[in-house]
C-alpha cells in the first residue's frame, strides 16, 4: 500500500514538472507576450517598454526563466504574477477558495439530489413518471451550461433583488463577521443553482443508468422474488453491486472540482479559478497559467487517486493483481 | 410508443437533421448572410389568420415591419397590406451541397416584407436561416470531435483496463498529463501557425480534431475502470481457459461493457464540443463571419444588453434542446443494439 | 519732560520695548527657520463650481486591477485612475475647456523664445502626510522622471529636442524651466506629471530603488501626495480605497476645503456587461467608456433605478482600416503580391468610398458616433480641421476608382489585377471585440457589393498585435486607436514616419513616399511651432494628407457615453480622460448617501 501510494506520489511530481515544462514550452509558440499591448500606446516609449521588459524579466532565454520559476516555487510564492502584480501563490488559494466554495456546495447538493432521484427513477423504469423525469433531465442536460446561466442572470436582472455578480458587495470590507457570512451566501447562490443544474443531469443519468443494468442482474431477480423491498433493493444491494462506474464518476467530480464551473464563474463574475486562466491566457501570465494549470492537476491527481481507492475498495473484481 | 419505436423515430430525426444540413438552402427562406440593415433586432414576425377587417384568411400572413422613426429597434406593423405565406416560392440562389444550385424556397413571403420566425440580428440577418445553415457546420464539427474523443478514449482505456499493471499505470499517467494541461494555451500557438489564407472554417474544423483528439482522457478512465472490472469475470475467465486470445477477449468479450460507457460519454461529449466553440470563438479560434455557427450565434447571446432587450437572440440556444435529446434517444438505441444485443 | 516720552504699561521707555520685541522675533525667526515656513498661510486654489456637501463614499468600478501607486513607472489605465486622484501636478489641463491652468503652480511666465518656463509655486502647501511642498520637491521629481535608469514611462515625454528640461530652483517658490527647443505644447507638458515628496522618496531613489516603492501593498502612512485622496486600504481581489487628503490645496467658493468625498473606492468588475450590471444594481456610482448598446439598454430604466446617463458627442477616439504596407520577407510573397493593389491610393480611396459609415453609426452604435474623415474627431474641438467631410457612400465612384486602380472584371465577374489575380483580401480583427467584428461584418459586405471579396480573420488580441507589429503577417487589420490629450504632439509616434505606431509601415528608415515626407516634416515642424495659428494650419495639413492618401481608412469616432447616480452633484464628465473623475475632489452627494449597505 506505501509502495503505491509512493509510486503514485512520484508519478504526481514528474506531472507537475511536465506540465509546467510543457506550459513553458509553449511561451515560445504563442505569439504576443505580456507587454505587447503597451506598444500600442502612444505614451510609452520604445526604450521605456523595453527597460520594462528587462524588469519583468521577459527578455531572458527559456531556461532562466523556468529555472527563476522553480526557485520561486522553492520559495513558496509559486511563481510572481505579472497581471496582478504579486506572487501567485497566495492569489491562487484565494481563487481556488472561491472556486471550491461554489462547486463544492453544488456537487454536494447535485449528488444528494441524483442519487434519489436516478435510483426513483430507475426503480419506476419504464413508466410515465420516469419517462417524464427522464425528458426533464434530458432537457436539462442538453440545455448548455452558458444559457442556464445567463437565463439566471437574466431573471435576476429582471426581478431585482438578487445580486447580479462578484461574490461580495462593495461595503463587505466594513461588514462583521455574520454578515460577510450572509454576503456570501447571498451571491452564492445563483452561481451554485446554475452549477448545480449543470451537473445534476450527467449524474442522474449515470446513475439511472448503472441502477437499472444492476436491476436487471439475477442477483437483484432473485432478491426480488424472495420479497425484499424496492427501497432496499436499491439502496442495499444495487447500488453496491453500481459502485462502479460511481466511483469513477465520484472521483471525476472531484478532479473537476476547479474546471466545471469555468463558464459559470465566467458569465457570472464569480471570483474563481476559471476567469483567472482565461484572464491569464489573454495577458500572457505564464507563471498564473502555471498556477492555475498546477493548482487543477493537484485537484485532478486527488479525484484520480480517490477514484481509484474507492473502486479498490468498493469493487474486489477490480483489483488489479497479475494475470 | 415502444422503446423500439421510440429509437427508430429518433434515428429518422437525426437523419432528418442531417438532411436539412444539405437542404439547408432550400429549407431557410432566406440567404443566412444577407444584411436587412433596416430591419436588426427585429423580433419573430407575427402570423396572422384575421386581418384588421375581420375577414379570416385561409393562408396565415404577416404584415411589413417598419422601423419606428427616432429608434432602432422599435418596429411597427403596416397594416396596408397583408403578405401571405407563400409555398416554393423564388428567393435567394444557393447550392445545395455546394453542387447543385437552386433559387426556390421552401416557404416565404413576397417582398418587402419579411417573414423572420425568429427574429433578426443585429445586422438583420434571418435567425432562423442562420440556424438552419448552422447544421452544416456545428452539428458535424462537435460530432467529429466527440467520435474521434470517445474512439480513441475507448481503444486507450479498454487497453489499459485489460493489461493492468505497468501498461495501465503508464497509459493512466500519458492522461493525466493531458487532462492538466489548459489546451486552449497551444491552440492560441497552432492557429498562429496556421497560414493566413486558410479559410476560418478550416482553421476551425483543425481546431475540433484536436479538441477531439485530447479529449480521449476522460472517457479513457472511464472505460478502464469499467474494462478493469470486467477482465475479472467469469465468462471472461472461462474464455481465456478455451484459449481465446488476447484481442478476441477484448473485443468480443469485454468491449461490449466498455461501449455502453462510451456511448454515454458520446451523448454528453457532443453538446459540449458544440458548445466549445462559443470559448473558442471568443479567442479567434471559432468559425469567422459571416458563417453562421451555433457557437457563434450563441457568443452573441451572452452580451448585457442582448439579455435585456431581445428575447429572441435566445431562440437558436433553445432550439439546441431538441437536438441534443435526439442525440441521447440515438445514443441509447445504439446502447441496446451493440451493448445488450436487443432490438 | 518725563510725560511726553512714549513708555510700556511696564514704565520701559518704548524703544527699548520695540527693540526687545524686534530682537525676540528676530532671534526667533533666525532659530526655528522650519516653523517659520509652516506658519504660512495656505495658497488655495478656489474652484468656482456649486458648492457641495461634505459626506459621503464614491464606488467606481474597473476593468481590471490597479497594479501599482508608483506614479513614475506606472503603465497601466488602471492604476493611472487611481494615481490622479492622489497625485497633483504643476499646471492641469482642464478636461472641460481643454486648456491648461494652474495647479500647483500659480502662476507661471514664459520666455520671447519660447525656451524657459518660470514657475512660481502656491505658498504654504503640504503633502498629504503634513510636509510642506516646495521647490525642492518639484526639482528632485524632475530629476526621477528624467533618470535613465528608472526610464520612466514619462521620461520620453519630456525629453525636448533629444535632451531633458533642465530644473533649476530659483527660490523656495519658484523653479525654472529650460528647454533645448522651444515646445509648441507648452506648459502642456506639466499636466499629469505628478509632484514627489523629496522626503519620502529620496533615500528610495539614492538607493536605486524607487521603481519597486509604493507597490499596493504598501503601508499607507508611506505614501504621500498632493491630491485630492490619499491612499487608505487596499484588499487584494477586492478593493481598493481611497481617502479624503485632509491637506489638500482647493477650497469651494464659501471657503469649504475640498474634496467633499470621504471615501472613493475601486472595486474590479472584469468586463463592461459586469459594470453595467453593477451600476445598475446600484453597487456603483459612475459609469464611464459604455458602449452604445448597453446605454441603449440602461436607458429604459433610468427614471425608475435613480441614475442619469449622458451622451458627450464624439470623443477622441477612431476606428480605421488599414492594410499591410511594411516591406516584407520573401516567405511573405502572397501578401507581397497583394501590395500591389495595396499600394495604390486609388485603390484605397475605392474601399473607403465603399463603406457604409452611416450603417455602421446606426447599427454598431445605436446613432452614437461620428463617422469621421480623418483622425482628429470632432471631439477634439481645439484641433479639429473643420473642412474635412467624411466621404459619403457611394458604389459607383468606387468602381470608377477600381477602374483607375488598373483592375478589371474578369469573365466571371470578380475584379482582378493586372496579372489576372482576383482582388480578395482578409481582414484581422479583434475576436473578443464584438464592437470591431460588428464592423468588419458590415465592411465585408459593403465591399462585396463591389465585387471585393473579403474574409473576416477573428484573431486572439495579442496574437493580432504580434503579427501587425512584428512578423507583419496580415493583409488588412481593422483597429481603434485614440484617447490622451488630443494635442497633435500627442500623436506624434503615430505619423512620423519612423515612429513606433505607424502601423501600416513600421521600421521606415525613410520616408517611404511624398506624402509620408510631408506629414514628418509638419509634424516635426508643428512641435516647436509657438504661433498656435500656424501650428493649426500645419496639423490642418497633415490632417488632410491624411484624409488624401489613406494609410488608415477611418471609420468612426464613438460618442463617449457615461452614467452617474442621479444624486451626484458636480458631475460633469468631459471627452479627454479621466472622463468622469477628472473633478473628483468636486463631486459630492446631494443627499445623504442611502441605506446601510452603502
Amino acid at each position: 500500500m506505501t509502495r503505491y501510494l509512493v509510486t503514485r506520489a512520484v508519478h504526481s511530481c514528474l506531472l507537475f514538472v511536465a506540465v509546467s515544462a510543457l506550459l513553458f514550452l509553449f511561451t515560445e509558440l504563442v505569439p504576443g507576450d505580456f507587454l505587447e499591448e503597451l506598444r500600442l500606446s502612444p505614451a510609452i516609449s520604445a526604450s521605456a517598454l523595453n527597460t520594462l521588459r528587462e524588469r519583468y524579466g521577459l527578455d531572458a532565454p527559456l531556461t532562466v526563466r523556468y529555472w527563476r520559476w522553480i526557485q520561486s516555487v522553492v520559495r513558496g510564492e509559486f511563481g510572481f504574477s505579472l497581471l496582478y502584480e504579486r506572487p501567485v501563490g497566495p492569489l491562487l488559494r484565494e481563487r481556488a477558495a472561491n472556486t471550491l466554495l461554489l462547486t463544492v456546495t453544488a456537487t454536494v447538493v447535485a449528488w444528494c439530489l441524483a442519487v434519489p432521484i436516478g435510483a426513483w427513477s430507475a426503480g419506476r423504469r419504464g413508466r410515465l413518471t420516469d419517462r417524464a423525469t427522464g425528458v426533464v433531465v434530458t432537457a436539462l442536460l442538453a440545455l448548455p451550461d452558458l444559457l442556464l446561466a445567463l437565463g439566471l442572470l437574466l431573471i435576476a436582472v429582471r426581478v431585482g433583488g438578487l445580486p447580479v455578480g462578484g461574490m461580495t458587495s462593495p461595503q463587505y470590507s466594513t461588514f462583521g463577521a455574520l454578515h460577510k457570512a450572509e454576503d456570501v451566501l447571498v451571491h452564492l447562490l445563483l452561481p451554485a443553482c446554475a452549477l448545480c443544474l449543470a451537473i445534476l443531469p450527467t449524474l442522474v443519468r449515470h446513475v439511472r443508468a448503472t441502477l437499472v443494468e444492476t436491476l436487471d442482474a439475477p442477483f437483484i431477480q432473485a432478491a426480488k422474488a424472495i420479497g425484499v423491498g424496492d427501497r432496499r433493493l436499491i439502496y442495499r444491494h444495487a447500488l453496491r453491486a453500481a459502485a462502479n462506474p460511481l466511483t469513477s464518476l465520484l472521483g471525476l467530480s472531484v478532479a473537476s472540482l476547479l474546471s466545471a464551473s469555468m463558464t459559470i464563474e465566467a458569465v457570472m463574475s464569480w471570483p474563481g479559478l476559471g476567469p483567472l486562466l482565461l484572464t491569464a491566457i489573454q495577458a500572457r501570465d505564464i507563471h498564473l497559467i502555471v498556477g492555475v494549470a498546477l493548482a487543477s492537476t493537484c485537484f485532478l491527481l486527488a479525484g484520480n487517486l480517490l477514484a481509484d481507492g474507492l473502486l479498490y475498495l468498493a469493487d474486489p473484481r477490480a483489483r488489479t493483481e497479475s494475470r | 410508443m415502444s422503446r423500439s419505436s421510440r429509437g427508430r423515430f429518433a434515428v429518422v430525426l437525426l437523419a432528418a437533421v442531417y438532411a436539412s444540413a444539405v437542404l439547408a438552402g432550400f429549407l431557410a427562406p432566406y440567404d443566412p448572410v444577407e444584411q436587412n440593415r433596416l430591419l436588426a433586432f427585429a423580433p419573430p414576425t407575427r402570423l396572422h389568420l384575421v386581418d384588421d377587417s375581420g375577414r379570416l384568411h385561409l393562408r396565415p400572413f404577416v404584415y411589413a415591419l417598419v422601423p419606428r422613426p427616432g429608434t432602432f429597434d422599435v418596429y411597427d406593423e403596416d397594416r396596408s397590406r397583408p403578405y401571405p405565406i407563400r409555398l416554393f416560392p423564388n428567393g435567394a440562389s444557393y447550392r445545395l451541397a455546394a453542387l447543385i444550385p437552386g433559387d426556390r424556397h421552401l416557404f416565404g413571403v413576397d417582398e418587402p416584407a419579411r417573414l423572420f420566425l425568429m427574429g433578426s440580428d443585429e445586422y438583420g440577418r434571418d435567425l432562423f436561416s442562420r440556424l438552419i445553415h448552422g447544421t452544416q457546420i456545428s452539428p458535424v464539427a462537435g460530432l467529429l470531435a466527440a467520435c474521434l474523443a470517445v474512439s480513441v478514449g475507448l481503444v486507450i482505456g479498454g487497453v489499459a483496463g485489460f493489461y493492468g499493471s505497468v501498461t495501465d499505470q503508464v497509459l493512466m499517467r500519458v492522461a493525466e498529463l493531458v487532462m492538466a494541461v489548459p489546451w486552449l494555451y497551444l491552440l492560441l500557438a497552432l492557429r498562429a501557425a496556421l497560414p493566413l489564407a486558410l479559410e476560418p472554417i478550416h482553421a476551425f474544423l483543425l481546431v475540433v480534431v484536436v479538441i477531439g483528439v485530447v479529449g480521449w482522457a476522460r472517457p479513457a478512465r472511464l472505460v478502464r475502470s469499467v474494462v478493469l472490472s470486467a477482465r475479472t469475470r467469469d465468462y471472461v475467465l472461462a474464455a481465456r481457459s478455451f484459449g481465446a486470445s488476447d484481442a478476441r477477449v477484448l473485443r468480443r468479450h469485454v468491449l461490449p461493457e466498455a461501449l455502453g460507457v462510451a456511448l454515454t460519454q458520446l451523448a454528453l461529449l457532443v453538446p459540449q464540443c458544440i458548445l466549445a466553440e462559443v470559448t473558442l470563438s471568443f479567442f479567434g479560434l471559432g468559425v469567422g463571419e459571416p458563417l453562421p455557427s451555433w457557437g457563434n450565434m450563441l457568443a452573441g447571446v451572452q452580451r448585457f444588453h442582448v439579455l435585456a432587450s431581445y428575447w429572441w437572440m435566445f431562440l437558436p440556444g433553445l432550439a439546441l434542446v431538441p437536438l441534443f435529446l435526439i442525440y441521447y434517444a440515438v445514443t441509447d438505441v445504439l446502447h441496446r443494439r451493440l451493448v445488450l444485443r436487443s432490438p | 519732560m518725563r510725560e511726553n516720552r512714549p513708555v510700556t504699561a511696564r514704565g520701559y521707555p518704548l524703544p527699548v520695548a520695540v527693540a526687545l520685541l524686534l530682537g525676540t522675533l528676530a532671534f526667533a525667526w533666525a532659530a526655528d527657520g522650519g516653523h517659520a515656513r509652516a506658519a504660512q498661510a495656505e495658497e488655495f486654489l478656489v474652484a468656482t463650481h456649486e458648492v457641495g456637501r461634505h459626506g459621503g463614499q464614491l464606488v467606481v468600478t474597473q476593468r481590471s486591477e490597479p497594479r501599482t501607486l508608483n506614479p513614475v513607472i506606472v503603465a497601466d489605465v488602471p492604476s493611472r485612475e487611481v494615481i490622479n486622484l492622489t497625485t497633483g501636478d504643476l499646471i492641469h489641463v482642464n478636461r472641460e475647456t481643454q486648456r491648461p491652468e494652474p495647479a500647483l503652480a500659480r502662476s507661471w511666465t514664459v520666455s520671447p523664445d519660447g525656451r524657459r518656463t518660470t514657475l512660481t509655486l502656491r505658498r504654504g502647501i503640504r503633502f498629504s502626510d503634513g510636509d510642506p511642498f516646495d521647490a525642492d520637491d518639484v526639482v528632485f521629481s524632475f530629476e526621477v522622471y528624467q533618470d535613465p535608469k528608472i526610464d520612466s514611462p514619462q521620461r520620453e515625454l519630456l525629453s525636448v529636442g533629444g535632451r531633458p528640461i533642465a530644473v533649476r530652483k530659483i527660490d523656495q517658490y519658484t523653479v525654472q524651466f529650460d528647454l533645448a527647443e522651444p515646445r509648441a505644447v507648452g506648459e502642456r507638458l506639466f499636466d499629469t506629471v505628478a509632484m514627489l515628496p523629496k522626503h519620502r522618496l529620496e533615500p528610495v531613489f539614492r538607493e536605486g530603488r524607487l521603481a519597486e516603492a509604493w507597490r499596493l501593498g504598501t503601508a499607507p502612512s508611506d505614501i504621500a501626495g498632493l491630491g485630492p485622496f490619499r491612499f487608505q486600504q487596499y484588499v487584494p481581489g477586492q478593493r481598493l480605497a481611497l481617502e479624503r487628503n485632509p491637506h489638500y490645496w482647493k477650497t469651494d467658493r464659501a471657503g469649504g476645503r475640498l474634496p467633499y468625498l470621504d471615501r472613493v473606492t475601486f472595486v474590479t468588475a472584469t468586463s463592461e456587461d459586469a459594470q453595467v450590471l453593477r451600476f445598475q444594481a446600484g453597487e456603483a456610482d459612475v459609469l464611464a467608456r459604455v458602449g452604445a448598446e448597453n446605454f441603449a439598454a440602461l436607458e429604459r430604466d433610468q427614471a425608475s433605478r435613480g441614475y442619469a446617463l449622458k451622451d458627450l458627442g464624439p470623443g477622441l477616439e477612431y476606428s480605421m482600416l488599414f492594410f499591410n504596407l511594411n516591406d516584407l520577407t520573401e516567405a511573405q510573397s502572397a501578401i507581397a503580391a497583394k501590395q500591389r493593389w495595396f499600394g495604390l491610393t486609388a485603390f484605397r480611396q475605392a474601399v473607403s468610398a465603399a463603406i457604409d459609415r452611416d450603417s455602421i453609426v446606426r447599427l454598431v452604435y445605436r446613432g452614437r458616433a461620428t463617422p469621421l474623415a480623418g483622425h482628429v474627431t470632432p471631439g477634439n474641438r481645439l484641433w479639429t480641421n473643420g473642412q474635412l467631410r467624411a466621404p459619403a457612400r457611394s458604389t459607383a465612384r468606387a468602381k470608377e476608382l477600381l477602374r483607375q486602380a488598373g483592375v478589371r472584371t474578369s469573365a466571371g465577374g470578380q475584379w482582378v489585377d493586372a496579372q489576372g489575380q482576383p482582388l480578395e483580401f482578409s481582414i484581422l480583427v479583434n475576436a473578443s471585440n464584438p464592437v470591431l467584428n460588428a464592423m468588419a461584418t458590415i465592411i465585408q459586405s459593403d465591399l462585396s457589393q463591389i465585387g471585393l471579396r473579403v474574409r473576416i480573420v477573428p484573431f486572439e488580441f495579442r496574437a493580432m498585435l504580434d503579427r501587425i507589429l512584428n512578423t507583419h503577417e496580415y493583409e488588412a487589420a481593422l483597429l481603434s486607436l485614440g484617447g490622451g490629450d488630443g494635442d497633435p504632439t500627442s500623436e506624434m509616434n503615430v505619423w512620423l514616419s519612423s515612429g513606433p505606431q505607424h502601423l501600416w509601415h513600421l521600421g521606415q528608415k525613410s520616408p517611404a513616399t511624398p506624402w509620408e515626407s510631408e506629414i514628418d516634416r509638419l509634424m516635426r515642424a508643428q512641435a516647436t511651432m509657438l504661433d498656435p495659428s500656424a501650428r493649426k494650419r500645419a496639423y490642418d495639413r497633415v490632417q488632410q494628407i491624411v484624409a488624401d492618401d489613406l494609410p488608415f481608412i477611418f471609420l468612426v469616432s464613438p460618442n463617449v457615453l457615461v452614467g452617474s447616480r442621479r444624486d451626484l452633484g458636480n458631475f460633469r464628465p468631459a471627452v479627454l480622460e479621466p472622463q468622469v473623475l477628472w473633478n473628483a475632489d468636486e463631486l459630492f452627494w446631494r443627499r445623504p448617501s442611502p441605506g446601510p449597505s452603502r
